[in-house]
């Protein structure tokens, strides 16, 4: 298990989908009416414990969480049990998903990466473990952060506004927890071009997190 | 509220899940008292979100949906015996950062502070981390420390109350990075200790006689 943290040994063997420019549109195509679905199956179970919406929901998202996972370096293997570990944690923790805080593929995408974590760290306690670095879902830690402007509303769907070059640097980061440097010396390609790649998409992230949020402000003036 | 804060580097990286060490625990606490750095975080989780989304399917073997339920079902019967032990796990102390209760076991008075020194005083934590050193510093009241440079990078996070250098003042839940360009003399303000937490890759540089006379007993 060790593999999905260790930064060296990764991902060479596994090349990033996103990242070429033939990768293909299916995802995005399903992404388009998925969202809603996941919602709901998630607060079925989290309302119910409804063993349908689990199975739906299983369904709908193993393939992605495992292909995330090998891309963080997994083997198939291991990809496998921390799919498991996940969906275990959905059934557990469903009714702590808040839908207007935040969609249903972030709130899954919180869960891998925390589990990833602790499934290299299981038996050791001095080690860093996810939950200190977050607090549980729906704490009174978390609702004092999330308690915000904006009620913890977050952009959506940001990723398709970024070009490829930018694009590659982000799946770098997320994927194999490279910094600027090792991205720079991976690609070949100066550590200044790699700064302003990721610069300009968290300029571009911002923007398009503001745009989202001004509309929102737009939204919540009108309904007073 | 917090003038100093993690770039976005860190941040991206943290909500990456890719800084699952110290360095990770000291954003973690500056990100849960500073609303600004806690909402670019769930930004870029948003963003994990649609990384996710857009990967490509991978075969997941028939067997794991039924595996999956025989664990649930035995998680179920246990149910009550790990609610408990959970709640246990989560006791409070007002003044230590959430992320750190686990490392920080004691109040920051009873640690075992040591130091060459009344005006700086340390103390080590025990993070198993291949990469950094971690320490607890407590600066007293008015005093100022040796000018120093860093070998290598330092990041340093206010816990209790404030210190000043040169051209600023940092207050408590202030992230600050210092590295080889950073030459400074900080001084504790006079009305509290200061307490910082600093995650260092390499050790601290004195310059300045009064520096290299102590550098051999600062580890
Ligand atoms: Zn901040």
């Amino acid at each position: 298990m060790n593999a999905l943290l260790d930064k060296k040994a990764k991902v060479s063997l596994v090349k990033p989908r996103g990242t070429s420019a033939s990768s293909s549109n299916k995802g995005r195509v399903l992404a388009q009416k998925e969202p809603n679905e996941l919602n709901q199956f998630l607060i079925r179970i989290g309302e119910s414990k409804d063993r349908q919406a689990f199975v739906d929901l299983f369904k709908a998202t193993s393939s992605r969480l495992k292909a995330f996972a090998m891309q963080c370096g997994a083997s198939s293997a291991d990809a496998e049990e921390l799919l498991q570990e996940c969906m275990i944690i959905v059934w557990r923790k469903a009714h702590t998903f808040k839908p207007e805080s935040g969609s249903a593929i972030t709130w899954l995408y919180t869960i891998v990466r925390n589990k990833r974590i602790d499934m290299a760290r299981k038996s050791r306690h001095e080690t860093v473990q996810s939950d200190d670095l977050w607090a549980e879902e729906g704490s009174e830690e978390l609702e004092a952060q999330i308690s915000g402007e904006m009620e913890g509303k977050t952009a959506r769907g940001m990723l398709k506004h970024l070009p490829e070059v930018q694009k590659q640097v982000v799946f770098k980061v997320y994927f194999e927890g490279k910094s600027h440097s090792e991205i720079a010396a991976d690609l070949d390609l100066p550590l200044g071009t790699i700064k302003s790649r990721l610069r300009l998409a968290m300029k571009k992230l911002e923007n398009v997190a503001k745009e989202q949020m001004s509309w929102l402000i737009i939204i919540l003036m009108m309904n007073f | 509220m917090a003038n100093y804060h993690p770039n976005d580097e860190l941040l991206m990286s943290f909500a990456a899940g890719q800084l699952a060490d110290a360095l990770g625990l000291m954003v973690a606490c500056h990100v849960e008292s500073c609303p600004k750095c806690a909402e670019k975080v769930r930004n870029f989780e948003s963003l994990g979100g649609d990384i996710l989304n857009q990967c490509s399917e991978e075969v997941v073997s028939d067997s794991l949906l039924d595996e999956t339920w025989a664990k649930i079902e035995m998680f179920e019967r246990n149910k009550v015996s790990q609610e408990s032990f959970e709640k246990a796990a989560n006791e409070k102390r007002v003044n230590i950062p959430r992320p750190m209760r686990r490392f920080i076991k004691e109040d920051f008075d009873q640690l075992d502070w040591s130091g060459f020194s009344k005006n700086i005083q340390e103390v080590n934590l025990n993070i198993d981390d291949e990469r950094y050193t971690t320490k607890l510093y407590r600066i007293k009241a008015g005093s100022k420390l040796p000018e120093h440079t860093h070998k290598g990078t330092e990041y340093t996070l206010v816990m209790q109350g404030s210190f000043s250098d040169k051209s600023c003042k940092y207050n408590q839940g202030d992230f600050i990075l210092a590295d080889e360009n950073t030459k400074h003399q900080p001084q504790a303000s006079a009305d509290a200790d200061c307490i910082c937490l600093a995650v260092m890759d390499a050790p601290l540089k004195m310059t300045g006689f009064f520096g290299r006379m102590l550098n051999p007993f600062l580890r």
